[in-house]
């Protein structure tokens, strides 16, 4: 019993994790039909920075600014990926140009920071473990779980309780609406871009403790993203949330009841809710409600 | 701007798109480019090698020790094999026997590669096992360790200079019986690798009246966090665990063994590859008191290894490792046999390849065995804290 508790911990960890990188691919392809591919690249770059910037050992301060340069620096790649994928309208080209994108970041990283795998040790005074349900737990994870309920209420209440938020979910339902009615559309959409870029980028320092940084990451937590995505629907905050929550569940409670299939379970939760629920468990509200 | 579908349905095919993405990011396996490099003709006194290593991929850091390794080889011989100046055609493995087996052809057909040297991905070796029986050239396999390369599947033409995966398992076994008071908890990466390396240590340690406490395969390159099989192990009364991990499994394994409090109370036993290179460097204090068994450490306290650490630091700013070696000893493998095939013919150079008899290697004096496998001794090595770095002390030699 307490080995599942203990599970069940580790994936709301891991679903808060999830949940920050999630969001930004969801509301951007909600928002505007971009598919950005290149969205595990702006993780991994987050995950460099952590690298760089805190690496081993480094004290809580070093800690924030790799937070803060990695919203930074995920702001800017999403800005521009704004930018280049207004040039085509089409799914396919969107698709091909951030896979693009993210095959240079990518590239870019591994000649700058090796092939190597780093890793990043959790800030000092978080460093340790408590006992939780008699076993010992890394209290970084217990952080990350905080970190991820504050996300959620925060973002919960900038889209669905502030003004810029009613924007954005307007903007979600029905774009040529809003833009009807004189809102500069494209601002709303290159800010939202931006920000979930740095989210991800952001999750990517978080993660840094636990996944740590090395090539090829970008695509395990991209592919991730999009069955989170997939799951709770597109262009949507409570979406995003319940879909990284139950994934993260899904992977802890599966590994730990059916170890030999861990690796399979996700994409079979994927596949029934694409059965049963097609466009996901809490899509968007859109103009043509049903 | 084009009129926007109905919310819907534009949701709808939004999601399939998604899905299909998703699909087709899991079928793809990331395809490395092979680097072209123009082959000329023989030159007359000259020996072209083809040295196939990963230079992309997760195997791109074994790569990068393996090609260094042999170079530095080269470079204390004046470029020179068996007399002859070598020279070095090098092609990109990539990470499977898609890449890899492609390339290693381009050595032998286009580039007329007398013999190629490399290969760390087993199916790859494998894969091209009937091509070099067949065209009749030399392959000198530095890394690949399934056991079938020198068992089942042997060759006159495939030679290894580094390990055969049961056999890296096996010496620790009945150390570990003898140390460990109680049963051991079995872990590793479920592919071919983990578990030759676990039926290997599992075969000695049973026979030395060891006790398997449990044993369990994790996906292989899909396990980020190992939280659900430590919580396992902690579930039983295993007194100690034997892994076998590498690469980015490796550093996620043992750092979270230390973040999930087993350290302490359950000492963790491995095949080297836990703690080797690169590897090492990302675990840090984590793997420190980690004990494994491999057949080398740049501590080897002998006057042959020093000098070598002290020339690959030299050239390379860094700690040599077992890749590193296992190159480097292929070089030394070749230089003696190429000596003794003045013609160079594959028949040749594989029936000289028999002759080559011991190698003075900074791992320790070795031979290669009737299977053509290396016979070589194992070490049992401990992460320590050497001041800097965390480095594999030697502990005692294992039979």
């Amino acid at each position: 019993m307490v080995t599942y508790l203990v599970g069940a911990l580790n994936g709301l960890a891991m679903g808060s994790l999830l949940f920050a990188i999630a969001l930004g691919l969801s509301l951007v392809f909600g928002m505007m039909d971009v598919l950005n591919l290149a969205h595990g690249a702006v993780y991994l770059v987050g995950a460099y920075l952590a690298v760089a910037l805190a690496g081993d050992g480094a004290g809580p301060m070093a800690f924030v600014v790799a937070v803060l340069a990695a919203a930074g620096a995920g702001a800017v790649l999403g800005g521009v990926l704004a930018g280049l994928s207004r040039a085509t309208p089409h799914h396919l080209d969107q698709a091909l140009l951030t896979l693009g994108v993210s095959l240079v970041v990518a590239e870019l990283l591994s000649v700058f920071f090796g092939n190597d795998v780093h890793s990043v040790a959790a800030p000092a005074p978080v460093a340790g473990s408590v006992t939780v349900f008699g076993e010992s737990y890394p209290v970084y994870r217990l952080l990350v779980i905080g970190f991820g309920v504050m996300l959620a209420v925060g973002v919960y209440v900038l889209v669905e309780r502030s003004r810029l938020g009613s924007l954005i979910r307007a903007t979600v339902a029905d774009r040529g609406m809003v833009s009807a009615l004189g809102v500069h559309t494209g601002r709303v959409l290159v800010g939202v871009f931006a920000a979930g870029a740095g989210l991800a980028a952001v999750g990517g320092v978080l993660a840094g403790p636990i996944l740590g940084a090395a090539p090829g990451l970008d695509e395990k937590v991209l592919l991730l993203a999009l069955v989170v995505v997939v799951i709770g629907g597109l262009g949507s905050v409570r979406g995003a949330l319940l879909g990284a929550v139950l994934i993260g569940q899904v992977q802890a409670l599966g590994t730990t009841l059916l170890p030999e299939y861990a690796s399979f379970l996700v994409f079979a939760a994927m596949a029934l809710v694409l059965l049963l629920r097609p466009a996901g468990l809490l899509p968007a509200r859109t103009a043509v409600s049903a | 701007m084009p009129v926007l579908p109905a919310g819907p349905r534009r949701l709808r095919s939004g999601t399939a798109v998604l899905a299909l993405t998703a699909a087709a990011l899991v079928l793809s396996g990331c395809a490395g480019s092979s680097l072209d490099q123009s082959g000329g003709g023989q030159a007359g006194d000259a020996v072209k090698i083809g040295l196939l290593v990963p230079l992309s991929g997760v195997y791109a850091p074994l790569g990068e020790d393996m090609r260094n390794g042999f170079q530095l080889y080269l470079d204390q011989h004046g470029g020179k094999l068996g007399g002859r100046t070598a020279e070095v055609v090098t092609a990109d493995e990539g990470e499977g026997p898609q890449t890899g087996v492609p390339a290693a052809q381009k050595l032998v057909t286009q580039d007329q590669a007398t013999a190629v040297v490399g290969v760390v991905n087993s199916a790859t070796a494998l894969g091209l096992r009937d091509f070099f029986h067949e065209s009749k050239k030399p392959l000198l396999v530095a890394n690949a360790g399934a056991d079938d390369i020198t068992g089942a599947r042997k060759s006159a033409y495939v030679w290894r200079t580094s390990f055969a995966n049961g056999k890296v398992g096996a010496p620790l076994g009945a150390a570990v019986a003898k140390e460990v008071d109680g049963g051991v908890y079995l872990i590793a990466a479920d592919y071919a690798a983990g578990r030759e390396v676990v039926a290997g240590f599992r075969k000695t340690f049973e026979a030395a009246g060891g006790k398997v406490a449990g044993e369990k395969y994790t996906p292989f390159g899909k396990t980020q966090d190992f939280q659900p099989f430590l919580s396992a192990i902690r579930g039983t009364d295993a007194k100690a665990v034997y892994a076998f991990y590498a690469g980015a499994e490796a550093v996620s394994f043992v750092k979270q063994y230390r973040q999930f409090g087993l350290t302490d109370s359950t000492p963790l036993y491995g095949a080297g590859f836990l703690t080797e290179g690169g590897v090492l460097d990302a675990q840090g204090d984590a793997a420190a008191g980690v004990k494994t068994a491999l057949h080398y450490s740049s501590e080897l306290d002998t006057p042959r290894n020093k000098e070598f650490v002290d020339a690959y630091r030299k050239a390379y700013d860094e700690a040599p490792t077992v890749y590193a070696v296992q190159a480097y000893d292929s070089a030394a493998v070749l230089d003696k046999a190429l000596a003794n095939a003045p013609g160079g013919s594959g028949e040749e150079v594989a029936k000289a390849l028999a002759g080559v008899g011991p190698i003075d290697s900074p791992r320790g004096q070795w031979s290669f065995d009737t299977d053509h496998d290396a016979q070589q001794k194992y070490y049992l090595r401990e992460v320590r804290d050497s001041g800097a770095t965390m480095v594999n002390a030697v502990v005692s030699e294992l039979s």
